[in-house]
C-alpha cells in the first residue's frame, strides 16, 4: 500500500489532473442527471404488508389528502355574501386541473338528507345563492340540524366554513401551493382565508428542508473553512483539506446521478456527513506533518510526504473501512432511500480515504510544504505542554472521570427511555409559524386537520348491512370520540344510516341509531341511492358491503396522537372479529407512521449490527480483541449521549435525527482509530507508558481536537436555520463531535492506559 | 301518444309506415329526432327488468325488478316491485310523470321493513337513476324541441343504415354540452349515443345491445351505459315483456305498493 501510494505520488501532477478530470466527469452527470424525488410515497417500501393494504384501501374508497380551505367571517358565515364566496371558491377549485371536480367537499357540494312531510329528500344546500333573509335563515337551520355537516364543514360558532379539495399525491408543487395561495387571497375580506391540510403541510416540508439546506450548507462551509485557516494555519492544507471533502461529495452525488437513483431527502444527508467526517483524514494528515516539521525544520519536501504517509496511512485506511462498514450496514434496512444513503456515504468515505492519501500529498509535492511560520511552531509546543498535562490529569483523577463518565451514561440512558418517534410534519415547524398557527385554528373550529382511516373488511357480502357490525361500528366511534381530546370526530356509513333513520321518523332523536333490521338497512341504503348521489356512499363503503371506512379526524399528526387513537380503536377488535370482521389501517398519516418506525427499528439494528462488525475489525486490525472493545467506546458514548439528550430535551426521534446515530460511528471509530494507531505506535516506539500517552495525546489528541473544533463550529450555523428540523440537526452533529472526542480524550484514553496493553506485551518480551 | 327520445326500459317502438311515409327526402336533424319522439307505442307493458351495476373494480350489482307503465295520455305511470336482492324484496317505487310543462313527476317508495309509503322529491331530470348510469332523461322524457338538432351524416352501423344526429341543448347550464345518436334508419330507434360533458369531453356512451319486435313493436331488449371517465356501466335487460296487456288503472296505487307481488 506504501509503496503503491509512493509510486503514485512520483506523478503528482497527473495525479491531480486525474482527480479533477473524474470530478468534473461526475459533477456534469450529477449537473445534468440528478433529480429530486418529493413524492412521499416513493420513500416506502411498497411490498410492505402495512403499505399494501393501505394503498388498496386508498384505492378502493378514494382516499386521499384533503388542503382544506377555511372561510372565517367573524359576523358569522349565513349571509349572502359569505355564502357566494363558498359557491364561487368550489367552483374555481373545481376548474383547476390539478383537482378533480368530485374531489371538492363543501357546503355547496354536500347533500342535505332532510325529512320531509311525508318523506325523505337528498339535495344540494343551495344551488343559486340565497339573498333573503329568511332563505338564509332557512340555510342555517338546515346546516344546524344536520349533524353531517354541522361541526365538520360548518363550524359550531356559525363564523368558519371548509371547502376540502382532495388531491393526488404527486400533484403538490411550489406553484401549486401559491395557486391556491392567490386563490384564497383574492377571496378575502371581510372574510379571511386560511390554508391548511397534510399535502400543503408535506409539500412545504419538502420544499423547506431542503431550500433551507441550500441556504446554509455555503455559511456551513464558509464557516468550516475559516476555522480550518485558524487551526492548520495553513491556506494549502485547507485547501486540500476542503477539496477532499468536496471531490467526495461530487463523486457520491455523481455515481448516484449515473446510476439514475433520485435524492431523497435523506440524501441531503450525505455531504452532512461527508464534512464531518471528511475533514478527519486532511487534519490529521496535516497535523501529523505539521509536528514532524517542528521536530525535523530541516526536512525536505519529499521527506515529509514520506514520513506522512508512512506513519499515517495505516490509521486512514483502517478509519475509513471502518466507517465505511458501519453505513454499509444500512443496507440491512427495509427503506431504498436509507438502503442508498448508506451505499453512497460508504463510496463518499472511501473515496475520501482515496483523496486524502494521494490528493494531500500530491498537492504537497506540486505546490509545496504548507508554509508554517516559527511562531506558529512555538505555539504548537505549548500545546503540547497542554497536551500533556492533560494526559496525565486524566490518569490522576481517573475515578473522576470513571464517576463522570458513568454518570452521565446513567443519565442518559434515562433519557433513552424517554426517547419517543414522531412522525408528524407538522411538528417539524415553528410553533408560529403560518401553517401551525392555521392549522391550530382549523382544528379548533373542525374536528382536526389529520385522518386516521380504519378499514373494516369481512368475507361475506353484505357484512356491513349487518345490524350488529353497524352497532360495534358506531359503538367503537362514540367510544374514541368521546374518550379522546385529540378525536374531533369520526365518519363512517352509520352516519349516513343513523341520519336517515332519524329523518325517516319526523326527525325524533330517539331514532338517530342504527335501523334495527338488516332489512330496513339495505332499504334506506336504496332509498339514499335513489333521492342522492350514490357516489358519496362508495367513500365509506363498497360495492359488495364487505369492506367499509371508518374516517377519524385527529388534532394532530404526531405519533403519541395517532397511537393514541390506534389504542382505544384496538379495544373493539374483539367485538368486531366475533362478527368475522376484520380491521385495518390506511391513510397518509398512518403509513408516516409506519414507515417511521421502520426506519427506526433498521436504523437501531443497523447501529447494534454495525457496532458488532467494527469491534471484530478493530480486533482484527489490531490482532486484540480488547483493543477491539476499547474501540467501541466512543462510539457507545457518543450514540448513548445522543439518544440520551434527544430524550431529555424531548427531540423525538425523526428520520432525520435517527440517521445522525450513524454519525456517532463514523466519527467516533474515527477518533478511536486514530489514537489507538499512535498509542501503539508510541508504546512500541518508547516503551514508556506515560510518554506513550502523552505523545499521543500531543499528536492524535491535538488532532481530534482541531477535528471536533471544526465541524462543530461549522454546524453551529445551522442552529440560525428557520427550519427547525436543520436547527436539531445541527445542534445534534455539534453535540455527537464533542462527546466522540470528550470519549476518545478521557474514558477511552483512561481504559487503554490502565489495561497495560503494549506494555505487557513487551515486558513479556 | 306520449313516446320516448330513447326508450330504454320500455323500449317501446313501432315500426310504423306511416311515420316512413312522412320522411322527405331531404329529412332534417329535428325531423329526424321529432320522428323518434312521435312514433306511437303501446298504451302499457310490463316485464321484468334486470339493472347489473359495475364499478371500476369490475365489482357488479344486480338488481331484479318487475315493472308495469301504463299511458295515461296526459301522464305516464309507472310501478316498479324490487324481486332481488333479497333485503329489498318488496319494495316498490312509483313514479308519475306528467307531459304539463314545469309539472314535477310525484315519487314514491314503499319501504316494507318500515311499512311506510314515503314520498320522494325529483328535483331533476339529471339525477342518476337508482344509482346507475342512466339519468331520468337518459331514459326518456326529453322533449325534442329542448334542443337543437343538426344531421351530421348517413352512417351504417351492423349492416343497418342509420342517421347520425348532433343535439345541443338550447339550456347552457344543462349536464351535457351536446349528444350524438345513431338512430335506424326504417325503425326510429336510436341505436347508440354519445354523451359529452360540461367540457366538450366524452362522458358516457350508450350502446343498444339487443332489440325485437314484439306484439308489432320493435322494441330494445339489452341496453348498456358506459361512463367513460368513471368507468362505471349499467347494464339493462328486459325479459318477459307484453305489450298492450291491458293493466288496470288501480295497479297505479299506493295500496297496491304495500300490497307487492
Amino acid at each position: 500500500m506504501e509503496r503503491l501510494l509512493n509510486k503514485l505520488l512520483k506523478f503528482p501532477w497527473l495525479m491531480l489532473i486525474l482527480i479533477l478530470i473524474t470530478s468534473a466527469g461526475f459533477f456534469k452527470i450529477m449537473k445534468s442527471n440528478s433529480r429530486m424525488e418529493t413524492d412521499l410515497d416513493e420513500y416506502m417500501p411498497q411490498n410492505h404488508s402495512a403499505f399494501v393494504y393501505s394503498n388498496q384501501a386508498e384505492e378502493w374508497f378514494n382516499i386521499k389528502d384533503g388542503i382544506i380551505i377555511a372561510i372565517e367571517n367573524p359576523d358569522g358565515i349565513f349571509n349572502s355574501g359569505t355564502i357566494e364566496k363558498v359557491k364561487d371558491l368550489t367552483k374555481a377549485l373545481q376548474s383547476m386541473e390539478q383537482i378533480n371536480k368530485d374531489d371538492v367537499t363543501s357546503l355547496y357540494t354536500a347533500d342535505n338528507i332532510i325529512g320531509t312531510e311525508d318523506g325523505m329528500d337528498v339535495k344540494p344546500f343551495f344551488k343559486r345563492t340565497p339573498k333573503t333573509d329568511e332563505a338564509l335563515e332557512q340555510l342555517r337551520i338546515n346546516v344546524l340540524n344536520n349533524e353531517m355537516i354541522f361541526g365538520r364543514l360548518v363550524s359550531a360558532d356559525e363564523k368558519v366554513t371548509v371547502i376540502i379539495a382532495e388531491i393526488e399525491d404527486d400533484v403538490f408543487s411550489q406553484e401549486f401551493y401559491q395557486q391556491i395561495v392567490d386563490l384564497g387571497k383574492s377571496f378575502e375580506g371581510p372574510e379571511k382565508i386560511h390554508v391548511a391540510g397534510r399535502p400543503i403541510v408535506e409539500g412545504t416540508m419538502a420544499l423547506l428542508g431542503p431550500a433551507d439546506m441550500k441556504r446554509m450548507v455555503p455559511i456551513v462551509i464558509a464557516v468550516i473553512i475559516l476555522v480550518l485557516l485558524l487551526l492548520l494555519k495553513s491556506v494549502k492544507g485547507t485547501f486540500f483539506t476542503m477539496l477532499v471533502v468536496l471531490f467526495s461529495t461530487v463523486w457520491a452525488f455523481g455515481l448516484m446521478a449515473a446510476f439514475g437513483i433520485p435524492i431523497y431527502a435523506v440524501s441531503t444527508m450525505i455531504p452532512v456527513m461527508l464534512i464531518a467526517i471528511g475533514v478527519a483524514d486532511g487534519i490529521h494528515l496535516y497535523s501529523h506533518l505539521h509536528l514532524f516539521l517542528n521536530e525535523n525544520p530541516d526536512a525536505t519536501q519529499k521527506q515529509a510526504v514520506a514520513n506522512m504517509i508512512q506513519g499515517m496511512w495505516k490509521p486512514v485506511v483502517m478509519t475509513s473501512v471502518t466507517t465505511a462498514v458501519g453505513f454499509i450496514s444500512l443496507l440491512t434496512s427495509q427503506v431504498y432511500p436509507i438502503k442508498y444513503f448508506g451505499l453512497f456515504t460508504a463510496f463518499g468515505v472511501m473515496m475520501a480515504m482515496v483523496f486524502s492519501l494521494i490528493l494531500i500529498p500530491a498537492g504537497i509535492m506540486a505546490f509545496g510544504l504548507p508554509k508554517w511560520k516559527k511562531g506558529a511552531a512555538e505555539k504548537a509546543s505549548n500545546k503540547n505542554s497542554f497536551a500533556f498535562t492533560f494526559s496525565e490529569k486524566v490518569i490522576k483523577y481517573k475515578y473522576i472521570t470513571i464517576i463522570a463518565t458513568l454518570i452521565i451514561v446513567a443519565l442518559s440512558i434515562a433519557g433513552i427511555g424517554k426517547v419517543w418517534i414522531n412522525s408528524s410534519f407538522l411538528d417539524k415547524f415553528e410553533r408560529d409559524s403560518d401553517i401551525v398557527l392555521t392549522d391550530q385554528f382549523i382544528n379548533e373550529h373542525f374536528g382536526g386537520t389529520s385522518t386516521l382511516n380504519v378499514i373494516l373488511d369481512s368475507p361475506e357480502k353484505d357484512a356491513f348491512k349487518n345490524p350488529e357490525i353497524l352497532n360495534a361500528i358506531d359503538k367503537m366511534q362514540q367510544d374514541v370520540d368521546g374518550s379522546l381530546q385529540v378525536v374531533g370526530n369520526s365518519f363512517a356509513l352509520t352516519d349516513y344510516l343513523k341520519r336517515m333513520n332519524k329523518v325517516m321518523h319526523a326527525d325524533d332523536e330517539a331514532y338517530n341509531i342504527i335501523p334495527e333490521s338488516r332489512e330496513l338497512v339495505a332499504q334506506y341504503l336504496l332509498l339514499y341511492e335513489m333521492s342522492g348521489d350514490p357516489e358519496n356512499l362508495w367513500k365509506v363503503v363498497d360495492y359488495n358491503y364487505q369492506k367499509a371506512n371508518l374516517t377519524f379526524q385527529l388534532k394532530s399528526d404526531n405519533s403519541k396522537t395517532i397511537n393514541s387513537a390506534i389504542a382505544a380503536i384496538e379495544r373493539h377488535i374483539p367485538e368486531l372479529e366475533r362478527n368475522n370482521v376484520q380491521l385495518n389501517y390506511a391513510g397518509s398519516g398512518y403509513k408516516g407512521l409506519v414507515f417511521t418506525d421502520l426506519i427506526l427499528k433498521g436504523q437501531i439494528s443497523s447501529l447494534f449490527l454495525s457496532l458488532i462488525i467494527i469491534v471484530g475489525l478493530l480486533s482484527l486490525m489490531f490482532k486484540k480483541f480488547t483493543i477491539g472493545l476499547i474501540g467501541a467506546v466512543p462510539i457507545i458514548i457518543t450514540a448513548v449521549i445522543s439518544f440520551g439528550v434527544m430524550g431529555l430535551l424531548n427531540i423525538p426521534l425523526s428520520t432525520t435525527t435517527a440517521l445522525l446515530s450513524s454519525i456517532a460511528i463514523g466519527i467516533g471509530i474515527d477518533y478511536a482509530v486514530h489514537f489507538l494507531e499512535r498509542y501503539k505506535i508510541y508504546a512500541l516506539e518508547t516503551g514508556d507508558k506515560k510518554s506513550a500517552s502523552q505523545l499521543t495525546m500531543q499528536h492524535s489528541g491535538r488532532a481530534i481536537v482541531f477535528n471536533a473544533i471544526v465541524v462543530i463550529a461549522g454546524f453551529l450555523v445551522l442552529l440560525f436555520s428557520v427550519f427547525p428540523p436543520n436547527r436539531a440537526l445541527g445542534a445534534l452533529v455539534s453535540l455527537n463531535m464533542f462527546t466522540s472526542f470528550l470519549g476518545t480524550v478521557t474514558i477511552m484514553y483512561l481504559w487503554l492506559f490502565v489495561s497495560n496493553i503494549y506494555f505487557n506485551k513487551n515486558k513479556k518480551r | 301518444m306520449k313516446t320516448k327520445l330513447l326508450p330504454l326500459v320500455l323500449g317501446l317502438v313501432i315500426s310504423s309506415q306511416s311515420a316512413l311515409t312522412f320522411a322527405q327526402e331531404k329529412i332534417t336533424g329535428l325531423q329526424i329526432i321529432e320522428n323518434v319522439y312521435s312514433r306511437p307505442t303501446g298504451t302499457d307493458s310490463q316485464g321484468d327488468l334486470t339493472m347489473s351495476l359495475i364499478n371500476a373494480q369490475g365489482d357488479q350489482r344486480v338488481r331484479e325488478i318487475k315493472q308495469f307503465i301504463k299511458d295515461f295520455g296526459d301522464s305516464e305511470k309507472k310501478i316498479m316491485f324490487f324481486v332481488s336482492p333479497a333485503d329489498v324484496r318488496n319494495t316498490s317505487f312509483m313514479n308519475w310523470s306528467y307531459d304539463e310543462e314545469d309539472k314535477d313527476d310525484d315519487q314514491w317508495i314503499y319501504l316494507p321493513a318500515l311499512k311506510k309509503t314515503k314520498r320522494i322529491s325529483s328535483d331533476s331530470k339529471s339525477d342518476y337513476f337508482m344509482g346507475s348510469d342512466f339519468t331520468y332523461d337518459d331514459l326518456g322524457d326529453r322533449h325534442p324541441s329542448d334542443d337543437t338538432h343538426k344531421l351530421l351524416r348517413e352512417e351504417t352501423v351492423d349492416d343497418e343504415a342509420c342517421y347520425v344526429v348532433e343535439s345541443i341543448p338550447k339550456d347552457e347550464e344543462y349536464m351535457y354540452s351536446r349528444t350524438v345518436t345513431w338512430i335506424l334508419k326504417d325503425k326510429w330507434i336510436g341505436l347508440k349515443k354519445e354523451f359529452y360533458d360540461e367540457d366538450g369531453e366524452l362522458l358516457k356512451t350508450l350502446t343498444v345491445k339487443k332489440y325485437e319486435k314484439i306484439s308489432g313493436y320493435w322494441t330494445i331488449l339489452h341496453s348498456e351505459m358506459l361512463n367513460v371517465q368513471k368507468n362505471h356501466s349499467t347494464k339493462m335487460e328486459l325479459t318477459n315483456l307484453k305489450i298492450d296487456s291491458g293493466i288496470s288503472n288501480d295497479t297505479f296505487t299506493e295500496r297496491i305498493m304495500k300490497r307487492g307481488l
